[in-house]
C-alpha cells in the first residue's frame, strides 16, 4: 500500500492499519483506496483540452509552404508564403497566428504531425465519438477517456471537482464518466454563492462557513465527508470570488472563447484543484471548421481566435508563475482532404496535428512530417495513434493511469521536460 | 433518534433473524419523529408536517401500511398524470416529460411507487440522448412505474422488448447476421449476471436468441426471418432460445434474485457498508420464489436494520432527493421545468442518465461544486423570487400549523426539515444564526430554512 493511500485511510477512519478494520470499512472508501485515488495536492498539474468542432484543415494552419504538392492540391485555398509566420525552412502558421508563432518560438508549444486512428471515420459524429470514447472499434461506448480518468481519480477525502467542461453546450462526450458527475460550468457564478433572501452583507454567510467547521460527533462517515467538503467548497467559493475580483491585469481579445479561458484561468489560479477542463471552439451545427465551400474567410476567423486567446491564456497565467502548470491540447474529429474541393473548399480528411502549449513543453514539431501525396480518402495517413497523445497527457502530465483510463497500454510520447 | 447514543452492536445487525424481523418500539428504540421522518424519507421525498405527525401517532406498523397501500386514488391520480403527459408533443426534447414526472413526485399520494420507479430507471438506465422521442421514454417511464412494485420477471420482460432500450443500446436492428452483443451483454448485466457468471460464449449465444426484433418507426416488431432460429447455449442449458426462453433462464440463476435485492438494500437501507450474503440470503431466497418487489421492499421497510442505526442517515440525498426534501415540507407546488433543469446541473438529469448502469450515487453525489449547487438551488427555492417565484414560504407554513412566534417557529422547521435530530452544538449555533438574522421576520425564517437545508445532516438521508 502505498504511502498516500495508508495516510488516507488513516484520516479518513482515524485508525493505524487498514487491516485491522478491513470487515468495517465503508464501500466507498474501500472502493477509492483500491483505485489508488490519488490525494489532491497544492499546485497540481492542469489539462485544457480545446475542441475544434468541425475537423480542422490542419494544412492550412501550419502550412508546408515549400511541398510542391500543398501548392498544386490547392490552386485557389493555399497560403501565400510571404504571408506566412515561418518556422524553419518548411513550415509555416497561418497568417492570422502570429501569437502561436511567438509561442513556438519561445519554446512554449509543441505539434504533433498526422495524428489518427485506424480506419479513420469521414462521419462528424461517429470521428468525434471515437475522439471522445477513444474506443474507435467500440460504437456503443458510454463513457469518455477523460471521463474514465476522472472516476479512477476520485477521491472520496476532499471531494474537489476533477474535471469541468466550460461553455454553454452540453458536456462533451469526454468527459462522461460512470461514476462522478461532471458538471457544465457556464460563468464562474456557479463556484459563488448566492446571497439567500434579504441577507445583508457578509455575516450570514461567515456564519454558515463557521458552522461547516464544526465537527459533527459520532461514527457516520459520510456526514464527516459531506462537512469536509462543504468546508472546502465555500473555502473554494471565496478563493474564486477573490481571483474574480482581482484586477488581473490580463488582457483578452473580445471573443467568447477567450471569456472561456479566462474562466479557466481563474479557477486555476484560485487554485480549486480540477485536473481537466474541456472547452470548445466553433460548436455550431456540424462545426464552424467544417469548411466544405468559401473556406478562407471563416477559418482566418476561427484561427485568429484560438490563436489570440490561447496567447492571452498564456500571458496571464504566466503573470501569474502558473504556466508551469497547465498543459493545454487541442484536438478535432479529422483532418482536411490535401486536394481543394472545387467550391473553395475542403472535404473530410483524416490525419491531423494536434498543438500543445504549456510551460514544460519540449517544444517543436513532433512525429513525421506528413506525406502530401501517400494518401488515404484524398486525407493524410495517420502516423501517431491519438491514444498516444491521451497516454502522454495522462501518465506524464496527469500523473493517472492511461491503461485504467484507455483500457490498453499506448506508448506515450516525449513532449514533456523532465 | 436520537441515535447517537444507542448502539446496535455488529454481531446483531449480521444476525438476519434479528435484522428482518419487524421492528417494534420499545424503551431503547422508540417511535419518534426521528424514525418516523426516517421512514418518510426513505419511502418517499419526505414528509410534510401533517404526515410526520400522522405518522408518529399511527406508529410504524400502520405508517408502513399507508405508504404501501395509500387510501387516496392512486389509479385516478396516475390516470390523470398519464393523460398529462400523452398530450406532449413527440419532440425529441424530453424536458416537458421530466418536468412532469418531477411534478407526480411532488404531488403524488403514492411516493413510495415513484421512489421506485426512479430506482427502476437508474436500474435500467435509458437515456433519451440516444432513444430521441419523448414518446418512447414516456412509454419507458410508464412501464417502470406500472411494475415498480409489481412483478420483477414481468418488469424484465417488458424491458427486454422495449423500443426505447433497444435504441438505446443499438439494438434496434438486431438482425440475424449481426446479432447485438453489446446489448446481450448489458441486458445480462441488469439481470445481474455479470463476468462472473458469463462468458463471452454465453454473450454471443443470447445476442442470437434476440435476433429477430428490431424497431422500426417507433414500433417494435419480431420479424422471423432476422430471428436466428438454431440451437443456443447459455448457462448449461441448450435449445432453439428465444428472448423470452434468455429471460427466464436469466432469472433462474441464483446472482439474479442476489443482485436486486443488493441493489434493493442499497436504495432502502445503507450505502456505507456492503451487506454480506448470510444477511440477505432470507430476503434473497423469498424473492426468487416469487419475485414481488413490494414484499421486498415491504421487508426492508418494517424491519430492526431498517430502523437502526445502521441505516440511518446511511445514505447520500440524490440531488432530486434534496430538492423535494424542501418542496414537500412546504406544502406547495413549484415550476418543475426549471427544477429539471437545475437537477440536471447537479447531477441527475432524468431520462439521460451518465450510462446503462445508471447513477452510481453515494458520495459520488458529493463535490465541492454540486454542494455549491445545492447551496444555490436552496436559496432559489427559498428565496421568494425568480424563477422559483414565492411558492415556498415557510414563515406561512409555520402560521398554518400554529407556529407564530419566530422562536417557535425555527423550532418548527428544525423539527420539520431535520427532525431536530441535529448534534445539540450545531443547534445551538443554528438557532443563533437564526436570532441574529435579523430584519423581516419572514425573510428571516427564509434564510434560517435555508442554512437548514445546506447543513451536512441534511444532505443524508
Amino acid at each position: 500500500m502505498s504511502q498516500t493511500r495508508r495516510q488516507f485511510l488513516q484520516s479518513a477512519l482515524g485508525t493505524s492499519t487498514l487491516l485491522s478494520l478491513a470487515p468495517g470499512i465503508p464501500l466507498f472508501l474501500e472502493r477509492t483506496a483500491r483505485a489508488g485515488a490519488a490525494k489532491r495536492t497544492d499546485g497540481d498539474t492542469v489539462l485544457v483540452m480545446i475542441e475544434l468542432s468541425g475537423g480542422n484543415d490542419g494544412l492550412n494552419t501550419l502550412v508546408p509552404y515549400t511541398d510542391d504538392a500543398y501548392a498544386r492540391s490547392r490552386p485557389t485555398i493555399r497560403l501565400p508564403e510571404n504571408r506566412l509566420h515561418k518556422i524553419g525552412s518548411d513550415f509555416g502558421f497561418h497568417p492570422q497566428m502570429q501569437a502561436f508563432h511567438r509561442l513556438y518560438q519561445e519554446g512554449h508549444m509543441s505539434v504533433v504531425q498526422g495524428v489518427g486512428y485506424p480506419n479513420t471515420n469521414g462521419n462528424h459524429f461517429e470521428a468525434m465519438r471515437d475522439w471522445h470514447t477513444a474506443h474507435p472499434a467500440d460504437t456503443t461506448c458510454q463513457t469518455g477517456w477523460a471521463g474514465r480518468a476522472i472516476d479512477h481519480a476520485y477521491s472520496a477525502e476532499r471531494g474537489n471537482v476533477i474535471g469541468l467542461s466550460v461553455g454553454p453546450g452540453s458536456r462533451p462526450l469526454a468527459l462522461n464518466a460512470e461514476k462522478v458527475p461532471v458538471l457544465s460550468l457556464r460563468s464562474l457564478d456557479q463556484w459563488k454563492l448566492q446571497p439567500p433572501a434579504g441577507d445583508k452583507g457578509d455575516a450570514y454567510r461567515k456564519q454558515l462557513e463557521q458552522l461547516a467547521e464544526v465537527p459533527r460527533s459520532g461514527d457516520n462517515t459520510l456526514l464527516d465527508y459531506v462537512r469536509r467538503t462543504c468546508s472546502g467548497a465555500y473555502a473554494d467559493s471565496r478563493k474564486v470570488e477573490a481571483v474574480a475580483a482581482e484586477a488581473s491585469g490580463a488582457n483578452y481579445p473580445p471573443f467568447q472563447f477567450a471569456e472561456r479561458l479566462r474562466a479557466i484561468a481563474q479557477l486555476v489560479r484560485a487554485d480549486c484543484g480540477v485536473r481537466i477542463y474541456f472547452v470548445e471552439l466553433g460548436g455550431d451545427g456540424f462545426g464552424g471548421f467544417d469548411n466544405h465551400a468559401n473556406q478562407i474567410g471563416n477559418h482566418d476567423a476561427l484561427l485568429e481566435q484560438l490563436s489570440e486567446s490561447l496567447a492571452a491564456f498564456v500571458a496571464d497565467l504566466s503573470r501569474h508563475n502558473l504556466l508551469d502548470r497547465v498543459l493545454v491540447s487541442t484536438f478535432s474529429e479529422f483532418g482536411r482532404t490535401v486536394k481543394e474541393n472545387g467550391r473553395r473548399g475542403t472535404d473530410h480528411g483524416a490525419a491531423a496535428p494536434m498543438f500543445l502549449v504549456g510551460g514544460r513543453l519540449k517544444g517543436g514539431l513532433v512525429g513525421e512530417r506528413p506525406n502530401l501525396t501517400d494518401l488515404q480518402n484524398g486525407g493524410l495517413k495517420f502516423h501517431t495513434d491519438f491514444r498516444r497523445v491521451y497516454a502522454t497527457l495522462l501518465d506524464r502530465w496527469l500523473g493517472f493511469d492511461s491503461e485504467l483510463a484507455l483500457g490498453q497500454r499506448f506508448e506515450p510520447l516525449d513532449l514533456l521536460e523532465g | 433518534m436520537s441515535t447517537h447514543a444507542e448502539t446496535t452492536s455488529p454481531a446483531r445487525r449480521s444476525d438476519p433473524g434479528w435484522a428482518w424481523a419487524p421492528y417494534q418500539p420499545d424503551a431503547e428504540r422508540p417511535w419518534n419523529l426521528a424514525r418516523a421522518g426516517h421512514l418518510l424519507r426513505r419511502a418517499g421525498f419526505g414528509g410534510d408536517w401533517r404526515q410526520l405527525q400522522q405518522a408518529l401517532a399511527d406508529g410504524p406498523s400502520r405508517s408502513v401500511d399507508r405508504l404501501l397501500r395509500p387510501e387516496a386514488d392512486v389509479a385516478e391520480f396516475i390516470r390523470t398524470y398519464d393523460e398529462y403527459e400523452m398530450s406532449l408533443s413527440r419532440s425529441e426534447s424530453i424536458d416537458a416529460l421530466q418536468a412532469w414526472w418531477l411534478r407526480r413526485m411532488i404531488q403524488s399520494p403514492h411516493p413510495l411507487l415513484e421512489k421506485m420507479t426512479v430506482h427502476w430507471h437508474g436500474h435500467f438506465a435509458t437515456g433519451n440522448v440516444k432513444v430521441k422521442s419523448s414518446e418512447l421514454m414516456r412509454k419507458h417511464m410508464q412501464r417502470l412505474r406500472q411494475a415498480a412494485l409489481g412483478n420483477y420477471a414481468e418488469l424484465v420482460a417488458g424491458i427486454s422488448h422495449d423500443p426505447a432500450v433497444l435504441l438505446w443500446l443499438g439494438a434496434d436492428e438486431n438482425r440475424k447476421s449481426r446479432p447485438s452483443e453489446p446489448y446481450a451483454r448489458q441486458f445480462l448485466q441488469w439481470c445481474g449476471l455479470g463476468d462472473e457468471e458469463m462468458s463471452q460464449r454465453d454473450i454471443r449465444e443470447v445476442a442470437r436468441a434476440f435476433t429477430g426484433w428490431v424497431v422500426l418507426r417507433n414500433e417494435i416488431r419480431f420479424i422471423e426471418r432476422e430471428h436466428d432460429a438454431g440451437v443456443k447455449q447459455f448457462l448449461g442449458r441448450q435449445g432453439p432460445f428465444r428472448g423470452d426462453d434468455v429471460v427466464r433462464i436469466a432469472l433462474a440463476h441464483q446472482a439474479a434474485p442476489r443482485a436486486v435485492v443488493r441493489k434493493v438494500y442499497r436504495w432502502f437501507v445503507s450505502e456505507t457498508d456492503e451487506p454480506g450474503d448470510p444477511l440477505l440470503a432470507p430476503l434473497v431466497e423469498a424473492f426468487a420464489k416469487d419475485y414481488d418487489i413490494g414484499r421486498l421492499v415491504e421487508t426492508m421497510l418494517r424491519s430492526n436494520l431498517f430502523f437502526s442505526p445502521a441505516a440511518y442517515r446511511r445514505r447520500v440525498k440524490s440531488p432530486i432527493e434534496f430538492a423535494l426534501g424542501i418542496i414537500r415540507p412546504l406544502e406547495k407546488l413549484v415550476p418543475t421545468v426549471p427544477l429539471g433543469g437545475d437537477l440536471a446541473e447537479l447531477g441527475q438529469d432524468l431520462g439521460n442518465p451518465p450510462t446503462a448502469n445508471g447513477w452510481e450515487g453515494g458520495p459520488y453525489w458529493i463535490n465541492q461544486a454540486t454542494l455549491l449547487g445545492r447551496d444555490r438551488l436552496a436559496a432559489a427555492l427559498l428565496s421568494g423570487s425568480g424563477p422559483y417565484a414565492d411558492a415556498l414560504d415557510p414563515a406561512t407554513v409555520a402560521r398554518n400549523h400554529g407556529k407564530t412566534d419566530p422562536a417557535q417557529a425555527r423550532q418548527f422547521l428544525l423539527e420539520l426539515f431535520l427532525q431536530n435530530d441535529i448534534a445539540g452544538h450545531v443547534r445551538d449555533r443554528l438557532i443563533k444564526l437564526g436570532d441574529t438574522a435579523g430584519g423581516d421576520p419572514a425573510q428571516s425564517l427564509r434564510r434560517f430554512a435555508h442554512a437548514i437545508v445546506v447543513q451536512p445532516e441534511f444532505q443524508l438521508a
